[in-house]
């Protein structure tokens, strides 16, 4: 299956502890240091295609002031569908970044750090696949 | 209760009732720990990006992905074989005028493009045609399983009938009823947005044969091969006839048969529903004609024909909608 990159950033808030909505919602936020902001509608929809295809599971509910809370886990081939992930994507980012220094080695004019300095990931985490 | 909390709650009534009873509870309370302490003064309302998401949601849900409950995805599926009907019946059209613009593009003179040879006129003109043409790339597309290249094609595709409705030009500007116009960018756009909607993420894409990719393309070669036997025999000098031999006339037969074959043999549920709403299409646009021809004496026959298919689609329509909203599985 393809993961898109609130799919892999939801797999991701999930790996140290089983999270309810809003806890994924800040998890994200956090990991994403601001860039992804899901809204609830996008969160549920993530969190149905997720455990549709049974890399998420219900782990427990809660009620908190009047107010239910379903907490969420990482299954075993949640874990290894992010795991492959990761690799594939690191995979990806290492290519890009040694090609970029083979090309900063051949004295073609820099042009800014700015490729150096996270944009790639950036871009690796909302590219398709390769 | 806060005014936030029920206002959220009224928008959360975009999903069918059984995701709610599911879903809405912790849906609302995500979204009110979220948005935090709000005071009804302020007159709170949930932001349009909440809106659209849950929106999204909506639709995915409602018109079911591979994953779906069984009632969903019988109307995602219904969905999606209006999108490729629509296509289909567009790729027919664009044979004819894939002929059409091999004829222009020779500098022969055709009553079918405007302008003189090498106008800008006839530049839009042939532009028109290449756009058209793009409904049969999207039809390959949608059958090869390349979605997004299907969805960039079919748009460019309806760009005519979109401009046509917009504008209130085209070729049924000058008829007495402005409806037909409208009726026929609805004709073309609907099985579009069928396709946009249809076709979502949670729809794994589906690689068919080439045989089915390529068959409106041989229906179109058949069906103008036929055109021309019809013409040299004369048969569309035949009032009682002429109307069963255009491309919507056609189209009317081949859904006859079609839903004749889908009552009897029983098809899914999806496939009712898909003739049912391509029935409402071809009445669509049948019906402003019959309007306009309404009452003209010497077109007796013609109008006649036009009300032999009006009801025939209207009796199709019935028919076909109450079996598959029959045979609809229950969640």
């Amino acid at each position: 299956m393809h993961i898109t990159e609130p799919m892999f950033l939801a797999l991701t808030a999930l790996v140290d502890e089983p999270r309810h909505g809003y806890g994924i919602v800040q998890e994200v936020d956090r990991l994403s240091e601001g860039r992804v902001q899901l809204k609830i509608g996008t969160l549920y929809g993530v969190l149905d295609r997720l455990a549709a295809e049974g890399l998420v599971a219900p782990d427990r509910e809660e009620v908190q002031q009047g107010r239910l809370r379903r907490y969420y886990r990482l299954t075993d081939d949640g874990a290894r569908a992010l795991q492959e992930e990761a690799v594939r994507m690191a995979a990806n980012a290492s290519t890009a970044t040694t090609r970029l220094r083979a090309r900063a080695a051949r004295g073609t004019p820099a042009t800014g750090g700015a490729l150096f300095s996270g944009g790639a990931g950036r871009g690796m985490l909302a590219g398709g696949a390769a | 209760m806060s005014l936030l909390e029920r206002r959220y709650r009224g928008v959360l009534r975009l999903l069918p009732a059984s995701y709610r009873a599911e879903r809405e509870e912790e849906m609302v309370a995500a979204f009110m720990e979220a948005a935090g302490d709000v005071p009804d003064e302020v007159n709170p309302r949930p932001g349009w990006g909440e809106i659209a998401s849950v929106l999204g949601l909506a639709l995915r849900v409602r018109i079911g992905g591979t994953l779906a409950a069984p009632r969903a995805y019988a109307w995602g599926e219904a969905v999606r074989l209006v999108a490729l009907l629509g296509l289909a019946y567009q790729t027919v059209y664009a044979v004819f005028v894939a002929a059409d613009l091999y004829r222009a593009l020779t500098f022969e003179a055709d009553p079918n493009f405007a302008g003189a040879p090498g106008s800008i006129e006839r530049l839009l003109s042939i532009a028109e045609s290449v756009a058209t043409l793009c409904s049969a790339i999207a039809f390959v597309a949608i059958t090869r399983g390349h979605p997004r290249l299907a969805k960039v094609t079919a748009l460019i595709g309806a760009m005519p009938a979109l401009g046509y409705a917009a504008t209130g030009a085209g070729p049924l500007a000058a008829g007495p009823n402005p409806g037909g116009q409208v009726a026929s960018a609805v004709f073309v756009l609907f099985p579009v947005a069928a396709l946009m909607l249809g076709f979502h993420r949670d729809v794994a894409p589906r690689r068919r044969s080439w045989g089915l990719a390529l068959s409106p393309i041989i229906a179109g070669l058949v069906t103008m091969g036929g055109v021309q036997v019809m013409l040299s025999l004369r048969l569309h000098e035949h009032d009682w006839l002429y109307l069963w031999l255009d491309l919507i006339g056609m189209s009317v037969l081949a859904l006859a048969a079609e839903s004749l074959f889908v009552l009897v043999r029983g098809r899914s549920p999806a496939w009712a529903l898909a003739l049912s709403a391509a029935a409402s299409l071809l009445l669509l646009v049948r019906l402003p004609m019959m309007i306009d021809n309404y009452g003209n004496a010497p077109n007796a026959i013609p109008w006649l024909t036009m009300l032999e298919q009006c009801v025939l689609l209207i009796v199709l329509i019935g028919v076909l909608a109450g079996t598959g909203l029959k045979a609809l599985p229950r969640s």
